[in-house]
């Protein structure tokens, strides 16, 4: 579903964000990329939605070379992906239900889809009683699951998470990343950056882990550091 | 015809215009401005043009025969000219009809009974179709055989012919400035918006909105800005041309100037035209400029 080969990242002050990285990512997996602040993880996602290409190395998402995406091509792939950040990007002056037709909308949706798809998504984020509200009225764990609402409206085959949970309490945490469990569960392939280690030990699932740009550890039921559960680190 | 799709779009325009109402105002008055300035003057061009054509319209080369000049010579410099496209119209004038004319002109002041014979030849009065071809049409003229001299009022056809080319010139100057200016404060005006609006474009790019629908509501403003301007100006400009110009003829009744040579139906369409056409355009560049970046 997503594939990176010899990925290097440079930007134009000079900083190689990203230095020969590959990774294969299947259809339906669910992987943390992880890593200290400044790694490269953000930009990662961002080489895979496009907002920033390469310097070199070849990248794949869901059939598409995007590493030699024409301009023109860009919103095609967007509508592939859905994207998810620490802070939210909602409207303010939109309600709920707004800001998650407004990805629809936007993208030329009809209205008849738009009435269908909409409520599905916020039934699935569990927020169809809250649609009328705006994000000032939310909580932080209510305004990441409108984001997450909005990232999956379009029916995206991947969802890609930057520190989703990075604003929020750990009991919203717990709750953002159950949904994002659940989402997976119904065949959506979900990357999730984060630097929370908690939540990466308990979950279990593939960890990936930049240092300075480049993949140190690749693990099936990994743990935040490698081999190691939280407890371990501690009283080691 | 999908109606929520419409009615989210117009939304959007309308969510867009309301949020910055001072720049937006400053925007529809600049329009509003310049439109006036452009119609007056296309106006003022077009009455100041055609007072213009009347005079040269009228204006009458007259080709003199020599003396000896034969009948033969006569006829066929007149089919000649007959056959000349830029030619109105030839008249004869036989020098006794000539003479006839001069006594008429001259109500008697000079004896023509004097005269042992008529010193006056033979001659063609020439209308020419385009004014601006007088000179032309005369120099041809004047080397056919049996002419002896053309004659038509040289300065008066110079200048008018003169005044026709600056004023062309400075209108064409005038109307391109105007029109630049009104296009830099449209695109400033949208530029505004645009930066208002830079969460939303971010999120619309995310989602994968194409550039093209992104750029739409805000060529709409842009076009509101330039549609509702130029209409303030309309207003402005038939409340003139009804009320204000028929003052100014009666204050200068030496000039006979015909305001019928413009089409005002037509004249208000292609200013409306172009205040859209200048907010379209402003606010192409102006959101195309930060998509790019
Ligand atoms: N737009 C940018 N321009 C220049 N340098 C950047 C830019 N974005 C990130 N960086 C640099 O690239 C490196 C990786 O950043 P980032 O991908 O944001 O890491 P992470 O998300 O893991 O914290 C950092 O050194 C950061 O300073
Ligand atoms: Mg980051």
């Amino acid at each position: 579903m997503i594939s990176l080969r010899g990925v290097s990242l440079i930007y134009p002050n000079g900083v190689r964000a990203l230095d020969g990285v590959s990774l294969e990512i299947a259809k339906g997996d669910f992987l943390f990329l992880v890593g200290h602040s400044g790694t490269g993880k953000s930009s990662l996602l961002r080489l895979l939605y496009h907002e920033q290409v390469p310097t070199s190395g070849e990248i794949i998402v869901d059939g598409i070379r995007v590493d030699r995406l024409k301009h023109g091509r860009i919103p095609a792939l967007r509508r592939h992906l859905g994207v998810v950040f620490q802070d939210y990007k909602l409207l303010t002056d939109k309600t709920v239900w707004e800001n998650v037709a407004f990805a629809m909308q936007v993208t030329g949706a009809h209205t008849k889809d738009v009435m269908r798809q909409v409520p599905r998504a916020l039934d699935l984020v569990g927020l169809a009683h809250k649609s009328r509200m705006f994000p000032s009225e939310l909580s932080g764990g209510e305004q990441q699951r409108t984001a997450i609402a909005r990232a999956l409206v379009n029916n995206p085959k991947i969802l890609l998470c930057d520190e989703p949970t990075g604003n929020l309490d750990p009991a919203n945490t717990t709750e953002i990343m159950e949904l994002l469990l659940r989402i997976n569960l119904k065949g959506t392939t979900v990357v999730v950056a984060t630097h929370n280690q908690a939540v990466v030990d308990r979950m279990r699932r593939r960890v990936v882990r930049l240092e300075d740009g480049k993949v140190v550890t690749d693990e099936e039921r990994g743990y935040y550091y490698l081999g190691l559960g939280q407890g371990q680190i501690l009283s080691g | 015809m999908d109606w929520g799709k419409v009615k989210f779009f117009l939304g959007e325009v309308l969510r867009n215009f309301t949020r910055n109402a001072g720049m937006q105002a400053t925007a529809i008055g600049t329009v509003a401005i310049t439109i006036i300035l452009l119609g007056a003057f296309l106006f003022v061009r077009a009455t100041l043009a055609g007072l213009g054509n009347d005079i040269l319209s009228q204006i009458e080369v007259s080709a003199y025969f020599t003396s000896d000049a034969t009948p033969h010579q006569e006829a066929q410099v007149r089919a000649a000219l007959g056959r000349d496209a830029r030619i109105a119209s030839v008249e004869f004038v036989s020098k006794k009809r000539g003479l006839a004319e001069l006594r008429e002109q001259t109500h008697g002041s000079i004896d023509t009974s004097l005269l042992t014979e008529n010193p006056l030849p033979d001659k063609l009065r020439v209308k020419v179709v385009d004014p601006s071809e007088v000179p032309a049409v005369a120099a041809s003229i004047q080397k056919m055989d049996g002419v002896a001299n053309v004659v038509f009022p040289q300065t008066v056809v110079a200048r008018l012919l003169a005044l026709g080319g600056v004023l062309r010139r400075v209108g064409i100057g005038v109307i391109v400035t105007f029109l630049v200016v009104a296009g830099i404060i449209i695109s400033n005006t949208i530029r505004l918006t645009v930066f208002a609006r830079r969460r939303e474009i971010s999120i619309m790019q995310l989602v994968g909105a194409t550039n093209m629908y992104i750029r739409a509501p805000f060529i709409c403003e842009g076009m509101l800005d330039g549609v509702l301007g130029s209409l303030i100006a309309l207003v402005a400009l038939v409340f003139a041309r009804l009320w204000l110009w028929p003052k100014l003829l009666l204050a200068l009744p030496w000039i006979q100037l015909n305001a019928t040579s413009v089409n005002g139906p037509m004249l208000s369409l292609e200013l409306v035209a172009v205040g859209a056409a200048i907010g379209a355009l402003a606010s192409w560049i102006s959101v195309g400029r930060h998509l790019r970046t």
